[in-house]
């Protein structure tokens, strides 16, 4: 704010102005709702009360004609309120909260379902995440009505809408209102005085009405404390597990290197003292032991480098994802076939997670599945980056957990299915599941990434 | 012979120059990083390369690409490719263009001078030198092409060496055979998997590559 050099009556002058226009955004914003349904249920009620103006009948019928014409009224109102709420309540929200992160400061953040991407499904559907649909386009364009039908966020936008209308509306186009009023009674040269006392009023109102955005926004325009606490639960859930696997992990390194390498390394240099001492009195056991000490310098090698590789696999820091996914292919004991749409390399985390449920999965497929071939395809496109395993198995993963039809369900909780799931979702990715009992049987991975 | 040596750790490059030098070859070139690998190669023109396959400044497979970009330059120029891990996929770029002189070893490979030397040698006269660590993953996995099934256990055993590189002589030592016994091998091996008669090299290196593709992707 650049007022506080300004003299008063300057600085009276700016606040005023800056509360008119304010005022004049908040009502716009607030006010399309009654605009539209206001003049809706007027109109609406003097329509229905036409058709028995001239009615002549007992009371009660009478009673009963004026009870329909006012549930008529409500139906039309009703209608036209859904329709406001349906096609601008995200937008009028929208506006709302820029006003008050805006003017107020006020945080408010919502959290609108995302679209989700659709899948191609071995039985030739297209999944969205909540249905199946036969073609592409339509999967598609319900993900969005599906997103939108399901989002508690666009609920808590209606509810707006109408809180304000009764509150917030009021406050902010009462000092509008009064200038309005004032104004025109200063054309009545009778009025004079009491237009006068109104306009002052409400320019002196102006800087004060519109701030009711501020409490009642703060409470309905954010995202619903329920959700954020299910939210917060989730990732904490993630959080321990991640933590959990990563302890895991540094102990089994720890021991490898305590047990194998270090010790070998040790075995190594007492070979070698022994050595020194002995290759002038024996030369033929020096070189004995020394030949000895070679070889275990090689195995405390192979060790070392088999631990690398499960923390991360050389191929995949050399040449990222596609092609450590061709190499685990070519290691495979069955034939697998990789494709892939993926032009560059995702962020590293990402990388090493779809890595790890890839060959988790192409483990799997190859034990479990008595399968024959296997494809892998890797498909990057709005921002997500998929990796999908397919094989002509016996299928029937996690068949207690799939409800009839195939429809992809939560993996069995303690699976190596259900450890993808939770690792995927700390990247707030998702692992979906198409295996209907005899096969054949397609795994999914999907996460949210940028491409370097 | 004249020899290019591109390694990034101090300690292995000056370990690998000494090596190559006690067995009576000069070093015309010892590099660290992947661009001058490449510059090296194409100015030097060595009779062999050794170089590592993770060099600066991407420590990716920037060493892998130099060689490989080398030979496109210079056709057929013999490359002995040292790797911490080996990798079924970088011995596939490798023999790509079927001319040999081709050789991919693990590092550890080193701690034994004289078969490291060997390798080096076969390299440097066009042969492979597959380290045993690929060779034995391939052996690992059933077979699903025709040709090959076609082939018995011993002619197998024999493509297996062949792939490491190894010269007939060398088989024939191995296997415990007659010379004789493994070139009657060899010609019924090119016969199964339809290899005609070209230069002798060229067919060993086409051999190893139809067992590659029989037994991979």
């Amino acid at each position: 704010m650049t007022g506080t050099a300004e003299v008063g009556p300057l600085r009276w002058a700016r606040a005023v102005g800056r509360g008119l226009y304010r005022s004049v955004v908040v009502t716009g914003v607030t006010g399309a709702l009654p605009a539209v349904v206001v003049p809706v249920a007027f109109f609406g009620f003097r329509f229905a009360r036409s058709w028995s103006t001239d009615l002549s009948a007992p009371l009660p019928v009478l009673a009963l004609v004026y009870a329909g014409e006012i549930a008529m009224t409500l139906l039309w109102t009703g209608a036209a309120g859904w329709f406001v709420v349906a096609f601008l309540g995200r937008a009028l929200s929208e506006a709302a909260r820029w006003a008050a992160r805006r003017w107020l400061g006020a945080s408010v953040e919502p959290q609108y379902n995302p679209v989700l991407p659709v899948t191609r499904m071995a039985t030739g559907f297209w999944w969205n995440g909540y249905a199946y649909h036969e073609s592409q386009r339509e999967a598609r364009r319900r993900a969005t009505l599906d997103a939108r039908r399901r989002d508690p966020q666009l609920r808590r936008d209606a509810l707006w809408l109408l809180v304000a209308a009764v509150t917030v509306l009021p406050a902010a186009a009462a000092p509008l209102a009064c200038l309005a009023a004032g104004g025109y009674l200063l054309t009545r040269p009778d009025l004079l005085g009491y237009g006068l006392t109104l306009c002052a009023a409400g320019l002196a109102a102006a800087p004060f009405g519109w701030r009711l955005l501020g409490p009642v926004g703060v409470r309905l325009l954010g995202g619903s404390r329920r959700s954020m606490d299910r939210r917060v639960e989730e990732l904490e859930a993630i959080r321990a597990d991640l933590t959990q696997t990563q302890a895991a992990e540094l102990e089994r390194i720890e021991r490898g290197l305590h047990d194998g390498a270090q010790a070998r390394l040790v075995a190594l240099g007492m070979s070698m003292g022994a050595a020194e001492r002995l290759v002038d009195q024996d030369p033929a056991k020096a070189k004995q032991i020394l030949a000895q000490a070679r070889s275990s310098s090689a195995a405390a090698l192979a060790e070392l480098r088999s631990l690398v590789r499960g923390i991360n696999p050389p191929v995949l820091a050399e040449r990222g994802l596609v092609d450590a996914v061709r190499a685990l292919a070519l290691d495979a004991a069955l034939p697998v076939e990789v494709r892939s749409t993926v032009p560059a390399r995702p962020e590293r985390p990402v990388e090493s997670a779809i890595y790890f449920a890839v060959a988790e999965l192409l483990a799997n497929a190859v034990k479990h599945a008595r399968a024959s071939r296997i494809e892998i395809d890797l498909d990057y496109g709005e921002r997500v980056l998929t990796a999908t395993v397919t094989d002509d198995g016996v299928g029937g993963i996690g068949a207690a957990a799939t409800e009839p039809g195939g429809t992809p369900s939560a993996p069995p909780a303690g699976s190596g299915l259900a450890g993808i799931e939770r690792r995927m979702a700390a990247f707030g990715g998702v692992l979906r599941i198409d295996s209907p009992v005899g096969g054949p049987s397609r795994i999914t991975v999907a996460v949210p990434c940028e491409l370097s | 012979m004249r020899v290019v040596v591109a390694e990034d750790l101090f300690l292995l490059r000056d370990g690998l120059v000494r090596l190559v030098e006690a067995y009576g070859h000069a070093v015309v070139a010892a590099v660290g990083s992947g661009p001058e690998t490449l510059d090296a190669l194409l100015i030097h023109r060595p009779d062999v390369a050794i170089v590592d396959v993770r060099l600066p400044p991407t420590f990716s497979d920037e060493g892998l690409q130099a060689a490989l970009a080398a030979r496109r330059e210079i056709p057929g120029l013999p490359v002995l490719i040292l790797s911490q891990h080996v990798e079924q996929l970088y011995a596939r770029e490798l023999l790509a263009d079927e001319r040999g002189g081709i050789g991919y070893q693990l590092k550890d490979r080193v701690l034994d001078a004289d078969q490291f030397t060997d390798a080096l040698d076969r390299v440097a006269h066009g042969g492979t030198a597959l380290d045993p660590t690929v060779v034995a993953k391939l052996l690992g996995r059933p077979a699903r092409v025709d040709p090959l099934a076609a082939l018995t256990d011993r002619e197998r055993s024999v493509l297996a060496l062949m792939a490491e590189g190894l010269s007939n002589a060398a088989i024939a030592t191995r296997l415990f055979l007659s010379e004789g016994a493994i070139s009657k091998y060899t010609t019924s091996i090119f016969a199964k998997l339809g290899i005609a008669a070209a230069e002798d090299t060229n067919r060993r290196v086409r051999a190893v590559l139809a067992y590659l593709d029989g037994s991979g992707g």
